[in-house]
Order: structure tokens, then sequence, then C-alpha cells
């Protein structure tokens, strides 16, 4: 409970708006990039590296809800659950120390990318008969064409596109936060795990 | 609000005046009847008989049909491609060339179709229909964290703003010569000098309103008054438990299906 308090500061609950606009904004400039990637969870990963796991996934789950209740984008929110796991485990791998080289923060961001596959390959095989309605679904037919059952095509799917997005994700975030301020780090409780204090011998 | 991030499309309706809270319970059911009732064609029906007179009602069809044929399409082209053409042994019911069109993989694509219509189109009926801030006040009435409210309609406020910030800094940084179009490398190297100083600007903020929400009592414990009523009629509250123990009642339907099939 004392650890739920100490993450839900009030910089926090301010910061997880901003953090979701954030994310639709990101989305907005992939669009007009036309870049093969989502990228739309750089807030959400903010938010778990700053604040902790706990925000980080509260980030996620509001995030895909309100893109769903907005009627902007209504399918996201079945994935809700997998947004809330990328910023948990933003956390996770934070309190580990992963964020503190670039290279162990595009491993983090590698393997997250991979659980998110995982579990959003069974919502994606019930919910949406293992389409996207993207590009990517090329890699769905091609192992449905093979012979492949639903689940495992669309795992193919997520697996050649999520680590991918998910370890350039966590990389920009590691840019941002050595680009942040360290007055403004400082009033985030997990600030000592991603960043030393000036001075201090670097580790990397 | 004079621009928010949401669909809602102020009118005169029945359905515009129903509380947001019998609304939402009514999106729920829809959802669950979408994705746990059988039958291949139910989510069709339930569209036709009930989301569409629902929208009409509410003067708002136009944009929900464009919206919702917009999302769903991408969807079902690549359902009757890959489900319908790929799907591995199955009944051949029309060839074309090499390929041949199969029955059990077109009865997919048309149950994860309708599924899909279904889950965008109640999604849609809502936020075209109901007010985010009305949403947030009447689900604070009956004990929504207020934190979390406020988390909600901050989002769909400020959303707008930062898709403008956006742009500004998409023509800043092609005013200093930043290559936005081209080969795909050539667009990813301008992804961090987008990116990092949107990121970056948006995040100064936050100190400034952590003070703001802070002299406005964020954090004050207790009771909360409510500067607008939102106004009820006296049957909501029953149809609302009506639809629930109707959800219940369908998931209910659906584990004893799964069972009875599990056992054979």
């Amino acid at each position: 409970m004392s650890r739920l308090k100490e993450e839900f500061t009030t910089t926090t609950w301010v910061m997880i708006p901003v953090a979701i606009a954030i994310n639709i904004a990101v989305g907005q400039i992939i669009y007009t990039l036309k870049i093969p990637l989502y990228l739309d969870s750089i807030g959400t990963v903010i938010v778990g590296v700053l604040a902790g796991p706990f925000a980080g996934a509260l980030t996620g789950l509001l995030a895909n809800l309100i893109w769903g209740l907005s009627g902007w984008n209504p399918t996201y929110a079945a994935f809700a659950a997998v947004a809330a796991v990328i910023g948990l485990l933003a956390g996770v791998f934070t309190e580990a120390g992963w964020m503190r080289a670039w290279w162990k923060a595009i491993l983090a961001g590698a393997l997250t990318g991979l659980i998110a596959a995982v579990i959003s390959a069974p919502i994606s095989a019930y919910v949406f008969g293992g389409v996207t309605g993207s590009g990517t679904d090329v890699v769905v037919a091609f192992f449905r064409g093979m012979g492949l059952g639903v689940l495992p095509s669309t795992f193919a799917q997520g697996v050649s596109s999520d680590p991918l997005d998910k370890a350039i994700t966590f990389f920009l975030v590691w840019l941002i936060v050595r680009a942040l301020p360290l007055r403004f780090i400082a009033r985030f409780p997990r600030a000592e795990d991603v960043r030393e204090a000036e001075g201090s011998p670097a580790t990397n | 609000m004079a621009q928010s991030y949401s669909l809602f499309v102020a009118r005169e309706s029945f359905v515009h005046r129903l509380n947001p809270l019998t609304k939402l319970t009514l999106t729920g059911l829809l959802l669950v009847s979408g994705l746990f009732l059988p039958g291949i064609w139910t989510n069709y029906l339930l569209f036709v008989g009930i989301v569409l007179p629902l929208s009409a009602a509410a003067g708002v069809t136009k944009q929900l049909v464009r919206s919702a044929w917009k999302i769903v399409l991408p969807f079902a082209i690549s359902l009757f491609l890959i489900q319908g053409f790929l799907w591995p042994g199955g009944t051949p019911i029309l060839y074309v060339g090499p390929l041949s069109l199969k029955s059990e993989g077109l009865q997919f694509a048309v149950v994860s179709t309708g599924r899909i219509l279904m889950i965008v189109s109640s999604f849609l009926w809502f936020s075209l229909t109901t007010r985010p801030d009305h949403l947030m006040n009447s689900l604070s009435r009956i004990g929504f964290p207020s934190n979390l409210a406020y988390v909600i309609v901050a989002t769909i406020q400020i959303a707008p703003r930062f898709q403008s910030r956006a742009a500004t800094i998409l023509d800043a940084q092609r005013a200093r010569g930043l290559e936005t179009e081209g080969s795909l490398r050539t667009r990813a190297r301008a992804l961090v000098p987008l990116v990092i100083p949107l990121v970056l600007s948006s995040l100064i903020d936050v100190e400034e309103r952590a003070l703001a929400v802070e002299a406005r009592a964020f954090n004050r414990q207790g009771p909360k008054t409510f500067l607008i009523e939102l106004p009820e009629a006296a049957w909501e509250p029953a149809a609302r438990w009506f639809m629930v123990v109707l959800m219940v009642s369908i998931l209910g339907l659906r584990v004893y299906l799964a069972i009875t099939r599990w056992r054979s």
C-alpha cells in the first residue's frame, strides 16, 4: 500500500493524461511520416520508467480505454490489458537497472514486445479473426498459406512487428530521459533508477 | 469544451438525454452479446436491430456508418482474403485461379467481421452521443475515483492541443530543412527530431500542472459536490440493473455451452 502511495504522487497523476496525449500525438507524427511502426506507447513507457510499474500499467490501460471510448480507435480498447502489461514491464525493467544503458533499454524493449505479442495473439485471434487490417497481415497470410492455425499465425504476425516496435520505443524513451532536466526527474519516485546524480561516475 | 478528443455530436434527442451510465451499460451489454452469443449472423442482427435504430434516434447514423465503415473495411478485406482463401483443408465452394474459397474460412470471416462491426459500432454510438465530462460526472457520483475521472477528462481535453503541437513541430523542423518525405530511411531519420521535442516540451508542462491542481485541492479527501446536475428518467436505474442481469446471463450461457461441448 505504501508502495502504491509512493508511486501515485500528484506529479504522477498529472503526468498520466500528458503521457496518453503524447501517445496520441506521436501516433499522428508516425501517420504523417508513413513509417510502418506503431510507437503508440512512448508516453506509457515514460510513466512506467519515471513513476513505477503500477503507474505505467494504469497509463496503458486508460490510454487504450480512452482510444475506445473517444470513438477514434474502438479496436484498441480490446488490447487494454496488453497496453497495461507494457507499462508494467517498463517499470519492472527500470527497477532492475535496464534503463541505464542504451543497449539494455533496447533489449528490455524487445523482450517487452515479445511478451506483448504473446498476450495480444489470443485476443486478436478471438476478437478480430487474427488480422489487423494493415500491411503486416501478409505475415498472417503467409503462415495461413503454410497451413498453420489462426492463433500461431497471429502470434507470428505479432512477433514480426512488436519486438522491433517496442525496442525503438524504449530507445527513444532512453534518449528522452537523458535529455530531461535533473530537477524534473527528481520529482519522480524512481529518479535514482534511471540516471545517476550529476557528478557521480557513470556506470554505463 | 471548445475542442476535445471525442467524436461527440451535440443534438437534442432522446438518446442524448439518457443518463451516461445507462448508455455505458447498454454499450457493455452490446459488447458482451457481440462477443459471446452463438450464431453466425447474430452480430449483424444486433447491428441492424439495435445499434442502427438507436443511432437514427440520436440523429448520428451518417457519422456512425461512415466511421464504422472506415475502421471495419480493412479488417473485412483481410479476413475474407486470408481466412476465406487460405483456410487449410476445408470445403471449396468457389475457384479463383489456383486458389479456392473455403466454406469454413468464409464462415469464420463472416463471424469475425460481425464481431468487429459490433465492437466498433457500439463504441462509436456511445462516443457520438455522450459528452465525456458528463460520463465522468455520473461515474464519480457512483463512487468512481475522482483521480481517474480527472485523468480521463484531462486527456480528452489536452489531446487536440498536443496534436496541434505535433503539427507545429513538424512545420518548424521542415522549415529548418528536415526531410520528412522520400525513402523509408529518410523518413525514419526524421523520427528523433520530431518525437523528442514534442515529448520534452509536453513533459515540461507537468510541473506547472501539478502545482495548479494541488492549488485546487486535488488531494482533498471526503465527499465532493457537483457543478452540473444530470437529470435522469425514473425508469433508467431499473433498466441498468436489467441489462446487467442480461449480461451475466449471456456469460452464464456461454460458460454452460462451453462445458457441455467439452463433456461430449
